[in-house]
């Protein structure tokens, strides 16, 4: 008991005392998990949109596809990456291995699925007379489908918040590509895993809150924009 | 005034290899209201989809002053022709933005915009209702801001598929008032789809019938139309042929006559029925446990007897009937 009770003391201290090493880690990884999520958004909400509305030989093979990948093991992730920026790599001599962009890179793998899936989701809840609608106004086909996707901001938003939420806590990737270098690579769950193997407990248990609260926050503007959808 | 500025021709419709459509010629002038009416399934909503340009015809062609309308160039007509459903969607936004919609995309000025939306909301009796949320709206108030957004863009054909199927007695007579102040005022072409035949002759110019999918001549049973007379303290109405005692003293455009409210008999009846007309039988037929009898008494009326009444009274073609009813028989358009 001894032993939780330093280390959630020590965890507390670090926390209020705005430890510097505590909040780069928090910082990198709010960074990369931001840039992760941008390009998930920017290929998973379009395409899941396409998905939405087209009709084509194959649709259900895709969506089928898609949701196996929602719950895709990050370390596959980190592994598939891994094979194709390591130094025998077919893109090995960009050197991108053990960077912050390597991070971003399995980040953004890991989210895409998730928010093509929940984007496929959310276009179809939306009255399929609101296309129409717009169309009847003298929208062209660009401003019809910006109405589509008008109306289902919020699932949207819940959709892209879900994506970060998956990025933020995982391992896998960002321990296999981004190497977890101090003061470089090192994400909060990284951290977690090498500072508790050390002994340093209540250095991981500090994140583990940090991480903990950006969860439970995340969880909360996610249900608020599921109910508003 | 632009006449038979909007048409179709020859125009045919597939749905899974099956004809649902297959219009001649029909054409729509500028400022008239018409109705489309027919059973379910007679192809209403198919018709109203192309006519707003949002379903190619398989075959044929819609015209707009003499210039066809094809898919490819079908963009600039948008916007001067516009449908309302008859379950309409609004964008889960406020009133105001719902309204102004349509003159974003037409890239008009905020000014205007805010202009043309008080307007419009005005027009629907909604004045005040800017800042409500649209899905918070009652059915009738929801279908009145569709019409409202619809008017913002200043249609020149407005089509309604089933205006006021869902909506309450209140919010379909506003409905009508603006149905017919469109034509009147901004001499909108409004074309609408109705099952209410009572509605279509109220409002509608021409009445146009659909039966599986072609157009049929509309032959209502008693309905007639004309005007009414006020003669001191009664109110006739003339149908040109001739003169029936109406219970309203108010405008009619048209009246209807239940067949089966028409007595008939071989001498004239002394009764309180104010309306009274000697005829020819010119038809007879078996209509289940009744007969139908068409009568030429200055008009042709249809006249619903039952099978026992026609054979007690030995009716036959060329006989000479009296026909008589009330005046709160008769219905007023």
């Amino acid at each position: 008991m001894h032993f939780i009770a330093e280390g959630f003391k020590t965890a507390l201290t670090l926390i209020f005392t705005f430890n510097r090493d505590v909040f780069d880690i928090v910082l990198f990884t709010l960074k990369v998990s931001f840039w992760g999520t941008f390009l998930s958004t920017l290929f998973g909400v379009p395409i899941g949109f396409l998905i939405a509305i087209k009709e084509f030989t194959g649709k259900a093979i895709i969506q089928t596809v898609l949701n196996a990948l929602m719950a895709l093991p990050t370390v596959v992730v980190g592994l598939t990456v891994y094979a194709f920026i390591s130094r025998q790599g077919p893109l090995g001599e960009w050197g991108l291995l053990f960077t912050p962009s390597a991070v971003i890179i399995g980040q953004w793998i890991l989210a895409t699925p998730l928010i093509c899936a929940l984007t496929i989701s959310a276009t179809r809840s939306v009255d399929a007379k609101i296309g129409l609608t717009a169309l009847t106004l003298g929208a062209n086909i660009m401003q019809e489908s910006i109405a589509i996707l008008k109306e289902a901001r919020f699932a949207l938003l819940a959709a892209i918040i879900a994506g970060f939420g998956r990025v933020i806590a995982e391992v896998g990737a960002a321990m296999m590509l981004g190497g977890n270098i101090r003061g470089y690579t090192r994400t909060m769950t990284t951290a977690i895993a090498l500072e508790t193997s050390k002994g340093e407990f209540g250095f991981g248990l500090a994140l583990g809150f940090i991480l903990m609260a950006i969860a439970l926050g995340i969880n909360f503007i996610f249900t608020y924009f599921q109910r508003r959808k | 005034m632009d006449k038979r500025y909007f048409e179709v021709e020859q125009l045919i419709h597939l749905y899974n290899h099956i004809e649902v459509l297959n219009i001649p010629s029909l054409s729509f002038d500028k400022g008239k209201i018409y109705a489309l009416v027919g059973p379910n399934g007679a192809g209403k909503t198919t018709l109203m989809l192309i006519l707003s340009l949002l379903l190619k015809p398989t075959s044929g062609r819609v015209i707009y002053r003499g210039k066809e309308i094809m898919m490819e160039n079908s963009k600039e007509m948008r916007g001067r022709i516009t449908i309302l459903f008859q379950d309409p969607a609004l964008f889960n936004t406020s009133v105001q933005d719902n309204l102004e919609y349509g003159l974003k995309i037409q890239k008009k000025g905020s000014n205007e915009r805010h202009k043309r939306a008080e307007e419009c909301l005005e027009m629907v009796g909604l004045k005040g209702f800017n800042e409500r949320r649209a899905r918070e709206l009652s059915s009738g108030e929801a279908q009145r801001v569709a019409i409202g957004r619809a008017l913002a863009i200043r249609p020149e054909i407005f089509l309604l598929d089933e205006p006021t199927a869902n909506v309450d007695e209140v919010n379909t007579k506003i409905l009508e008032e603006i149905i017919q102040n469109l034509s009147k005022d901004q001499e909108t072409t409004v074309i609408f789809s109705t099952h209410n035949h009572n509605q279509a002759f109220r409002l509608a110019d021409e009445i146009i019938t659909l039966m599986e999918g072609k157009i049929v001549p509309f032959t209502p049973e008693n309905i007639f139309r004309g005007k009414s007379i006020r003669d001191g303290g009664d109110t006739w109405f003339d149908t040109g042929r001739i003169k029936v005692f109406i219970p309203t003293k108010g405008e009619a455009k048209a009246i209807y006559i239940d067949p089966r409210d028409i007595l008939v008999s071989l001498t004239p009846l002394s009764s309180s029925a104010r309306n009274c007309f000697e005829g020819n039988i010119e038809g007879v037929r078996a209509n289940g446990d009744s007969v139908k009898l068409l009568v030429d008494a200055g008009e042709h009326l249809r006249v619903l007897i039952t099978k026992k009444s026609f054979f007690e009274m030995g009716l036959n073609i060329g006989m000479r009937v009296y026909l008589t009813f009330k005046s709160s028989a008769v219905q007023v358009f």
